[in-house]
């Protein structure tokens, strides 16, 4: 269908008017505009800087952006699994948290051999996520309790009381962060020496490139998925055709959670090697945006992530080369998120629009009918009165 | 293609219409003028396109070809306020009216009458709305009580609402969507009655309707359109059904389906003081026992929200028994969940396609589906099968022919509403459980396939099948039932064979009057 099409189109334009609304900040501000973008590039090494440090390259900050994407691409597809079965996981950060933190204290310290403790933490991290999506789910489905609110505590609770234990066991005194973790049991390899640079090889990459390829399969392929989209779309019509409603929500809270999971372990145990007590990460919020760019499809995500994640990263590098304020480039980026959250809304905009031409709209909304922004608006509209409902 | 001819008599020309969407072409170059004060019933079957050709009167989209004048002025209809404005109003088959607000509110949304409070600040007049709703009301014959709120009245009120909305609002062209399908015998003799009154007050109507008896009953004209283009426009008058009929699918079709004698075979279904309560503790069945044979089609009659479509929930496991027992094949099955007992062998057809029986936003492929994909061929190791997906909606689109632009890739949502109730009826015979419960299978489809789907029930029966049937529609139930048990209030006031009833019998057990404590049927227990 051109369903696919025409979000695509539609994601662009977000991107793009994003990318105007920028340029006309700067303008204000009295900067080079197309320099300015530049920067986000060099900074994340898609271009080369005008010079180096020692031992680093263009290629050197190509891996470390990798390193830092990584962990976005586990948060979307999260956020992406929920909100095809109409939930709205906005405790990623939360779970992030509590996966990285249990893989710290459990794995992290433990001296265990490189081989053992990479899978060890991958596991960990995976289960811990789990476990508090599967709660979130549960909480729904047993006292009728909205997911987000649930997950929003969740979010408040890990953060103090993980914050708690770090400050009274863990704390490194200089840096009041966590201490580090050993170095064999962090998942990117730090300093690899090739060709006289040293590169940061991020070897969660590769399994976030595998998780979007699992979860599109699980998608729309398995059983499995179609009782989650069923869900999704309509849950009266799910629960007519004997699907279980309350056990798909639940499970599709846990796939949700483990690739939170994934996400945390790759980010506190991998671009990092540390916590920083009483803080989430921005990455488990921004994550809904970057699903949302990417019409929670895993193949989108992995484009709408990566274009974030550019920006994000290099704009470091655009604050130091244009001396821009770092407030004003997170208003840029804030900017560009802003817009690719619209972009579900202008999707229904379009669609809203094509109807008045082509539709009936009392009970169609022809084939453009796009899951993702209903499911949001949904979700975020959602009184409590649905029930997670199930028939024992 | 002459266009210009707009004389003083037609309110209404469309003219050389055409209304193509992706895959299918809905309308095909028609033309219809309706003169002022006059009934036009717009007959076709499902899919012909006559949703659609109303829903461009009314604004809600626009023609890819030709020209619409209204009163002889030539007028593009861009928006529905646009279509209000031009006098038009237009029932839906879905209501769309507010449920928590009063039946004034509802009538006067968007077009309040306002006073000046102080002298300056505007506020709604509800002493004013009232005195004109009942004015109204009491011009054409349409109690209602303004006070009431919407989710506490019956269909027929709320039907009564939505063309208030439209008196209120003056439209003088009124066009109904089906307006009977969802109302009982008695109420739809009220409404033919009200349009009746309508049109001697000199209002215009568009009638689309698949039930030929209404259109003798009140059409003056009636429009024939078959897969999008116009096919005749007759007098009503001198017109007879089978006629209609023919012209409509364009071959002779049979009006009434046969029947063998039933032969009863084993008790299918046996329910035995079946207590069902609503969120608000209210019993919607009380103490109900019946038994359904194998080969036997039994019916449960009755005016629409006395407790049958609980029944049929309750057995089907979509609601819970607050008490008594369900046997299916001898096996209790009271507590066992709805995917336990779709494998058990129950099929059903809900009553609300839209909200229960179809995921809109599917494809038909995906709907068609929707009750064994978690079986074998359909799956495999947690797989699915698109190529046997693929087979089934293939077959069961032509056995059922379901229609649509793009065959199984269809999204459901874009379907008209008949064939969305076909492809329910498909999916669920082709089950082939042991017990089909139909809740009235074929609400808002047109004869022709209405009779093919009474001769697929019947076919079912004679196979062995047990049929539980639930339907607002009396002579479907006089046809095709082998037993019939009439429903009051959440309890039988009788059930017997078929034979036994007369037709006045029936309707008055339904009204509750006439009641002999049922038995249980089939005298079991
Ligand atoms: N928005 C749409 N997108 C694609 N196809 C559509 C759309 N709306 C209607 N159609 C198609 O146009 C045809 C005519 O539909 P329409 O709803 O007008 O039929 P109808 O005569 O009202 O049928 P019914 O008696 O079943 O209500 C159908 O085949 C339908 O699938
Ligand atoms: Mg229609």
């Amino acid at each position: 269908m051109n369903n696919g099409r025409l979000y695509r189109r539609i994601a662009v334009a977000a991107v793009l008017l994003s990318l105007l609304a920028g340029t006309v900040l700067m303008l204000i501000l009295g900067k080079n505009p197309f320099l300015a973008y530049y920067n986000l590039l060099q900074g994340s090494g898609l271009a080369p800087k005008a010079k180096y440090a020692a031992a680093r390259s263009m290629w050197t900050d190509l891996s470390s952006f990798i390193d830092f994407w990584t962990p976005m691409i586990f948060a979307a597809l999260a956020c992406a699994v929920a909100m095809k079965t109409g939930l709205f996981n906005i405790g990623i950060s939360g779970q992030m948290l509590v996966a990285g933190f249990l893989a710290t204290i459990t794995i992290g310290y433990s001296g265990l051999s490189a081989y053992l403790a990479k899978p060890l933490v991958i596991l960990i991290g995976m289960a811990a996520g789990m476990a508090v999506g599967a709660l979130i789910g549960f909480l729904k489905y047993r006292f009728n309790i909205n997911e987000v609110v649930s997950s929003i505590m969740l979010n408040y609770i890990a953060e103090y009381i993980i914050s708690f234990f770090i400050q009274t066991r863990f704390v490194d005194p200089v840096s009041r962060q966590s201490k580090n973790i050993g170095a064999a049991a962090r998942l990117t390899l730090q300093d690899v020496a090739i060709g006289g640079y040293k590169f940061s090889i991020p070897l969660a990459f590769v399994l976030a490139v595998i998780a979007c390829v699992l979860v599109k399969i699980m998608l729309d392929r398995t059983v499995l998925g179609y009782e989650l989209k069923a869900v999704g779309a309509n849950r009266t019509a799910a629960g007519y055709a004997g699907i279980r409603v309350g056990r798909s929500m639940i499970v599709s809270m846990a796939i949700s959670g483990a690739l939170a999971g994934l996400a945390g372990v790759s980010y506190y145990l991998g671009y990092f090697a540390s916590i920083q007590p009483k803080v989430l990460v921005s990455t488990g919020f921004d994550s809904i945006a970057v699903c949302l760019l990417g019409s929670s499809d895993p193949v989108g995500i992995l484009f709408s992530s990566f274009l974030i994640q550019v920006i994000a990263k290099g704009s470091t590098y655009m604050s130091s080369q244009q001396g821009l304020e770092s407030e004003i480039v997170s208003v840029i980026t804030g900017l560009i998120l802003l817009f690719s959250a619209c972009s579900a809304f202008f999707m229904g905009l379009v669609v809203s629009r094509k109807n008045a031409k082509n539709n009936t709209k009392d009970l169609r909304f022809g084939d453009e009918a796009e899951t993702a922004p209903a499911a949001v608006t949904a979700a975020v509209n959602r009184p409590a009165e649905d029930k997670g409902g199930e028939e024992a | 293609m002459q266009t210009q001819t707009t004389t003083g008599d037609y309110i209404v020309e469309m003219v050389g219409i055409t209304k193509r969407f992706p895959g299918i072409i809905a309308n095909e170059d028609v033309t219809i003028r309706i003169r002022k004060g006059e009934i036009y019933a717009l007959l076709g079957e499902n899919g012909a396109g006559k949703s659609t050709l109303m829903s461009m009167l009314f604004g809600m989209y626009e023609p890819d070809e030709g020209e619409i004048f209204i009163r002889g002025k030539k007028e593009k209809i861009t928006s529905p306020s646009y279509a209000a404005s031009l006098n038009i109003g237009m029932v839906h088959q879905h209501f769309k009216l507010v449920s928590n607000y009063t039946i004034a509110q509802n009538i006067i949304l968007g077009a309040e009458p306002t006073k000046k409070l102080l002298g300056f600040i505007p506020i709604v007049d509800e002493a004013k709305a009232n005195r004109e709703i009942a004015e109204i009301s009491r011009q054409y014959g349409l109690e209602v009580d303004p006070t009431a709120v919407i989710e506490d009245v019956n269909v027929s009120t709320r039907q009564r609402v939505e063309i208030l909305k439209m008196l209120y609002r003056n439209a003088e062209i009124l066009i109904f969507d089906e307006p009977t399908a969802v109302l009982t015998p008695q109420e739809i003799d009220s409404l033919l009655g009200i349009i009746r009154a309508l049109r001697d007050g000199g209002k215009t109507i568009i009638l689309i309707t698949h039930k030929l008896e209404e259109i003798r009953q009140v059409a003056d004209r009636c429009a024939i359109l078959r897969r999008g283009k116009l096919i005749d426009v007759r007098d009503v008058p001198g017109m007879d059904a089978r006629e209609m009929a023919a012209l409509m699918v364009g071959h002779e079709v049979q009006l009434t389906a046969e029947k063998s004698a039933a032969k009863f075979g084993d008790p299918v279904l046996e329910v035995s003081h079946l207590v069902v309560e609503n969120e608000e503790h209210f019993q919607t069945v009380r103490d109900v026992s019946f038994t359904v044979h194998a080969g036997e089609i039994f019916s449960i009659a009755g005016v629409s929200g006395n407790g049958q479509t609980e029944i049929a929930d309750a057995v089907a496991g979509r609601l819970k028994a607050k008490s008594g027992t369900i046997r299916l094949h001898g096996q209790d099955i009271t507590n066992m969940s709805i995917r336990q007992r779709t494998l058990a062998g129950i099929s059903y057809i809900p009553e609300d396609r839209q909200q229960v029986g179809l995921i809109l936003d599917f494809t038909l492929r995906d709907n068609l589906g929707l009750k064994d994909y978690h079986k074998e061929p359909f799956q495999k190791s947690g797989m699915l099968n698109q190529p046997v997906f693929e087979e089934n909606s293939e077959k069961l689109i032509d056995g059922y022919d379901i229609r649509s632009a793009n065959r199984g890739s269809t999204m459901v949502r874009s379907m008209s509403g008949g064939n969305q109730q076909k492809a329910i009826i498909g999916r669920e015979i082709e089950q082939d459980a042991s017990l089909c419960i139909f809740v009235q299978p074929t609400r808002g489809l047109d004869i022709g396939a209405i009779e093919n789907i009474h001769r697929q029930i019947i076919a079912e029966r004679d196979k062995g099948k047990a049929v539980l049937l639930i339907s607002l529609e009396l002579d479907e139930v006089t046809e095709l039932s082998d037993t019939i048990a009439v429903i009051y209030s959440g309890a039988f006031g009788r059930i017997a064979p078929a034979e036994d009833y007369t037709t006045s019998m029936l309707g008055e057990y339904m009204m509750g009057v006439a009641k002999d404590n049922a038995k249980n049927g089939g005298g079991n227990e």
